[in-house]
């Protein structure tokens, strides 16, 4: 059992640079929690914070009830497992995985039982007498792991563990993980930059900007219901796309479109008629077919989707720029005018940046 | 699988460090025995064809011990072998350098009274520390050596079982 309770956590480094903002994040055992973000937005930090490697500046941190703040890492049953691997290149990947056990002075045989049990989930066992320049990226970084799961620590952090590796193997290690999670049913904190890590492993969000946490939810709840612009262009790829309109009764109106607004559309932005506010559609919220006039730049096939950027254009005049998913296969051509319609739509105050939700 | 069997697959990943850490002691006693004979300084004695061919062999011995602190390592057996015949040479030059040494006497000038007198080449106490010396790279080299054979016996036999067991399946 491992419920990590992160209270009000800040961290401020020796020059005042405050790199984390009043943290609060209460992890249930055995669940999987992705920290995004850009570079520089304090998730490493925060989850470094977690392991013991950095100070805590104010706040507390609990693992099962107990405070944990002022342990020093060694102590606090946690398992880390870096970006770059940090294997020892002078061992082999059985005295690797064996190291951190060895050194806590185990019994031999129980030992090799633990390596050879977690070799056999992450099908490391014909590596074993390998050297860690041998293995392939993705077979490091699941020796990694290995290190990490012998120890059968209460708690794994993974700090951006598929950065180093290619598209195609980042792909396989993240199914991987994912199998991994749920076959240890282990409490996780998993840090990472790029957000389709984030959708396809996370039982939760932590989405962070500038030391802020901007939104927590599952990946459901992030993608559908953005608290605000800066999670609402982070999640998604190719990212949501924004315009400024005005709300009008019954309809919005923006640089050279209009949308009609339901009445279910309207209640939400009821309070801002002749007000401005922020627009968001997701690419893949548009259909083709409909009064939206846009001017095709780029018609990208994918496949099942064809991906189509271009501006909206009325009345011989090009407004702002638009990308639009479509289902199946589309033979746009540089210039061409198409004709889009919205299905669904996102609001946000412009002033505060902030979703505008239904009224309670 | 039981104690003992989880001991033998251990072998399969883990270095036969306690072999090579001996070959290596051997080496370490080794090098003090040269050092210990070639600081002499008492005439002429040592300058033979003798002290040339010991310090051949002592190199000689240098590369052989540690390339056979390597190969006892992984468990390779033929190299247990090259220990024992480096070991038991060890023994053997006891008697080549530090006994006849120990034995004999030279007539040198006495630089205070200027008067020859007879004095023993190597005398008791290094002659003690030779011995000591000798033998413990001798016993290190043969000890290394049996735990080789015996591990790499083990291993191998271990190994064959695995394959049954494979082809079995």
């Amino acid at each position: 059992m491992a419920n990590l309770t992160l209270q009000h956590l800040d961290k401020i480094y020796d020059n005042k640079v405050q790199a984390v903002y009043d943290f609060n994040l209460d992890v249930k055992d055995g669940e999987l929690i992705v920290f995004v973000g850009p570079s520089g937005c304090g998730k490493s930090t925060t989850l470094r914070m977690v392991a013991g490697l950095e100070d805590i500046t104010n706040g507390k941190l609990l693992l099962d009830g107990k405070d944990i703040t002022r342990t020093p890492a060694k102590d606090r049953d946690m398992a880390m497992v870096f970006q770059n691997y940090a294997l020892y290149g002078h061992m082999t990947i059985y005295e690797n995985m064996a190291f951190s056990l060895t050194l806590r002075k185990e019994d031999p045989n129980v030992i090799h039982k633990k390596v050879l049990a977690a070799a056999e989930i992450l099908n490391l066992t014909t590596q074993l007498n390998k050297k860690p320049a041998q293995l392939s990226g993705g077979q490091r970084q699941r020796v990694a792991m290995g290190r990490a799961i012998v120890r059968t620590p209460k708690v794994f952090l993974f700090d951006e563990p598929l950065s180093n590796l290619d598209a195609k193997l980042r792909g396989s290690t993240r199914r991987e993980i994912l199998l991994l999670h749920k076959r240890l049913k282990a409490t996780m904190l998993y840090v990472t930059h790029d957000q389709t890590e984030a959708l396809t492993l996370a039982d939760r969000i932590v989405c962070m900007s500038m030391g802020h946490v901007q939104q927590i939810g599952t990946p459901l709840e992030l993608y559908d219901h953005p608290a605000n612009l800066f999670v609402a262009s982070f999640i998604g790829l190719p990212p949501m796309n924004f315009f400024d309109v005005k709300v009008e009764l019954g309809k919005l109106a923006g640089k050279g479109f209009e949308i009609p607004l339901d009445a279910h559309d309207m209640k939400r932005v009821q309070k801002y008629v002749g007000k401005e506010i922020v627009l968001g559609v997701r690419p893949e919220d548009f259909v083709e077919g409909g009064d939206i006039k846009i001017s095709v730049l780029s018609n990208e096939n994918l496949g099942m989707n064809t991906l189509v950027n271009g501006h909206i254009v009325s009345e011989g005049n090009k407004f702002d720029r638009i990308t639009c998913k479509f289902r199946g296969w589309c033979n746009y051509k540089n210039g061409d005018v198409a004709g889009i319609s919205v299905k669904r739509m996102h609001f946000f105050d412009k002033e505060t940046t902030n979703a505008i939700n239904e009224e309670k | 699988m039981n104690e003992q069997q989880i001991s033998l697959d251990r072998m399969r990943y883990i270095k036969n460090k306690a072999s090579s850490n001996l070959a290596i002691l051997a080496i370490l006693f080794d090098v003090l025995y040269f050092v210990n004979l070639y600081k002499s300084d008492v005439g002429s004695y040592y300058y033979t064809i003798l002290i040339g061919a010991s310090i051949i062999y002592n190199l000689v011995f240098l590369l052989a011990a540690f390339l056979a602190s390597e190969g006892v390592k992984t468990y390779n057996e033929s190299y247990s072998y090259l220990l024992i015949v480096i070991g038991v040479i060890q023994f053997i030059r006891i008697f080549i350098m530090p006994v006849p040494a120990h034995n004999s006497y030279i007539e040198v000038i006495n630089s205070t009274t200027k008067e020859m007198e007879s004095i023993q080449v190597m005398k008791s106490s290094q002659f003690i520390r030779q011995i000591i010396y000798l033998c413990a790279s001798g016993i290190c080299c043969l000890v290394s050596a049996y735990i080789g054979i015996v591990r790499s016996r083990k291993l191998k036999a271990y190994e064959a079982t695995l394959g049954e067991e494979k082809r079995r399946d």
